[in-house]
């Protein structure tokens, strides 16, 4: 506990030191004033009168209330999963590469710390870091939308759960590539590139369709069940925060196989991360 | 001697070459003991295995064959460092942190808890010259700070064994000095045991008990500082009518004669030669006002023993070992050229 405890110190006084929390908590803050200032509605006897967005109307009288903030919050939670990792990783993805330096890493290994350890600690301590700044987005994005709506949608607490289970995974990847290469700019792209790639193999079926031999329509099947599902994931997301009958696509996504890929994944990652570390020499 | 806590054994680690040239031999079977309290400088040019020796005893680095145990635990058990303090070369502590900060983390991960380490914190913050300094970051200290701080992080959980990689690097003199102090004062008074790898021969002369000098990857020289740097064979002559015809005759002995501002310096077989010497010396009407071994320094014994050619390189024994009262020229790596 120990060790978690002083990997969480320092992981925070670095995003503190330098800017990283600071730059976190005013993206997240410039974006919830903006979201609290665009959106203006006129309710009546809990139904929507009138709707302003950015001081536009917008043609939305009659719609339930109850309707309008699951739209609207749906809308958000599939943006957030869009654009949310992209930061989580750009601040947490330094974590190895950083520790690993020479003159640091002797400093750490050093102590009665197992290397496994070492390393799960400082990505619990990195997940945190990403966790508390969603938490604080979307705990912030709910109350706005609960004192201007006074409805409570809870769902929507949830999807910030499921956007940091996604990161876990992406994190998960940032660290293997950072144990290999000791390079955070290797780390954040080769992540971001799992997580661009996980849109266009959600239709592996029909790219393997098209191709014309079997181990080109094998590797495209691998791809798509080995890295993260970035469009189901995304797609159960809205889903499961618009709280309707899904769609179709929709309904496909939200089964437990893209979680449970997802999470063998990031738990393939960590194992491989771990047993690297545990074996490079210094 | 005392309870052994290093004790390394036919250590030898190889480094793999690409493109199947042969491997690295980074160190080549060396042994050596390090007992309960005791300074023990590991000495070597660059490149001779004192780095990667250390590294093998912290697991950084795993050893190809031969093992390496601190207080009796296979150092590839993190057990092995619940009592070594590290001070690495070079070494980086991380700049966003405060002195302060610096040792709570690394406290921490030596599973101290946070009363102690507050406590441990002051006391060795103004043991290392840096309690004013506390709270601010480490970006801001010169090489010399960084480098006390670094010895405060090695020391903050109290350590039984200290491994220190140059720990005077970049340090003024009188930090220098401070440095060894606290280093004597640790091994003196606590009962630390010092392994202390310097390439600053004077350093390890002034600071430890015995040294080990590493040589391509082999222990070339072991020993006592006394033991390494006796010279039993070269004498310093001050004697009054010395004239050439003498030397002359010294030197028909199978003496090496040398004059070095106003006296001899002898180097002779053995005592029984050196006596001969003197005989001759009174015979001719000399005056011997002054006649005592010459030591040479650490620095003296370290360059020959680099300069030496390649040569089956042993630990040099020691005078006891050898049966008499000092060591002959030609013997061992460790002679006079």
């Amino acid at each position: 506990m120990k060790v978690l405890i002083a990997n969480i110190e320092d992981v925070m006084r670095e995003a503190a030191a330098r800017w990283t929390l600071l730059a976190y908590f005013f993206l997240s803050s410039l974006f919830i004033i903006i979201f609290a200032f665009a959106v203006n509605l006129d309710i009546v006897e809990g139904s929507l009168a009138g709707a302003k967005l950015f001081g536009n109307d917008i043609h939305a009288s009659g719609i339930s209330i109850d309707k309008l903030v699951m739209g609207v919050e749906s809308g958000l939670s599939g943006g957030l999963f869009l654009f949310w990792p992209f930061i989580a990783i750009f601040a947490t993805a330094h974590l190895v590469p950083r520790m690993m330096e020479k003159g640091t890493v002797d400093l750490y290994l050093s102590r009665p710390v197992g290397r496994v350890k070492l390393l799960l600690s400082r990505y619990v301590a990195g997940l945190l870091l990403a966790g508390v700044n969603i938490a604080y987005l979307i705990g912030a994005m709910w109350l706005i939308v609960v004192w201007k709506t006074h409805v409570a949608h809870p769902r929507f607490l949830f999807a910030g759960a499921i956007i940091l289970f996604f990161v876990a995974a992406l994190l998960a990847c940032a660290f293997l590539i950072g144990v290999i290469t000791s390079s955070t700019a290797v780390s954040i792209m080769t992540t971001y590139v799992v997580f661009i790639l996980g849109f266009p193999l959600v239709t592996h079926n029909r790219l393997a369709a098209v191709v014309s031999k079997d181990w080109q329509a094998g590797i495209i099947h691998a791809f798509y069940w080995i890295i993260p599902k970035s469009s189901e994931l995304m797609g159960a997301v809205v889903a499961f925060v618009s709280e309707k009958a899904l769609p179709h696509e929709l309904a496909a996504a939200a089964t437990p196989a893209p979680f449970l890929s997802t999470a063998a994944f990031a738990v393939g990652c960590l194992a491989l991360a771990s047993w690297l570390f545990q074996r490079k020499e210094f | 001697m005392s309870t052994p806590v290093i004790e390394v054994s036919a250590l030898r680690k190889e480094y793999r070459s690409a493109f199947g040239r042969p491997p690295i031999v980074a160190i080549d079977g060396i042994d050596f003991t390090v007992g309960a309290g005791e300074l023990f400088g590991l000495l070597g040019p660059n490149g001779a295995g004192k780095t990667t020796t250390v590294k093998i005893l912290l697991g950084l680095t795993r050893a190809t064959t031969g093992t390496a145990t601190v207080h009796g635990l296979a150092v590839s058990d993190p057990e092995s460092r619940r009592r070594v303090g590290y001070l690495p070369e070079g070494h980086k502590i991380p700049n966003y942190l405060t002195a302060r900060q610096a040792l709570s983390i690394f406290g921490r991960m030596s599973d101290m808890s946070k009363r102690d380490i507050d406590a441990r914190t002051l006391e060795l913050l103004e043991r290392v010259r840096l309690s004013q300094w506390i709270d601010v970051r480490v970006k801001k200290f010169s090489k010399g700070m960084t480098q006390r701080l670094g010895l405060a992080c090695a020391l903050v959980h109290r350590p039984d064994v200290l491994l220190l990689d140059e720990p005077t690097d970049g340090v003024d003199p009188v930090g220098r000095r401070e440095i060894r102090d606290l280093l004597i004062d640790e091994a003196r008074t606590n009962g630390t045991t010092v392994l202390l790898n310097s390439h600053l021969l004077s350093e390890i002369e002034l600071t430890c008990d015995k040294v080990a000098m590493l040589r391509k990857g082999k222990v070339a020289a072991a020993g006592t500082i006394e033991e390494l740097t006796r010279q039993t064979a070269k004498y310093k002559m001050v004697a009054s009518v010395v004239d050439d015809a003498l030397l002359a005759a010294f030197r028909e002995s199978g003496a090496g004669v040398e004059r070095v501002n106003g006296h001899l310096e002898l180097s002779v077989n053995d005592v029984e030669h050196l006596n001969v010497l003197v005989d001759r010396l009174r015979a001719n009407g000399g005056m011997l006002t002054e006649l005592a071994p010459l030591r040479s320094t650490l620095e003296d014994v370290f360059v020959d023993l680099i300069k030496a050619p390649d040569m089956p390189l042993t630990p040099s024994p020691s005078p006891r070992e050898r049966g008499e009262g000092g060591q002959r020229p030609g013997e061992g790596p460790d002679v006079q050229p």
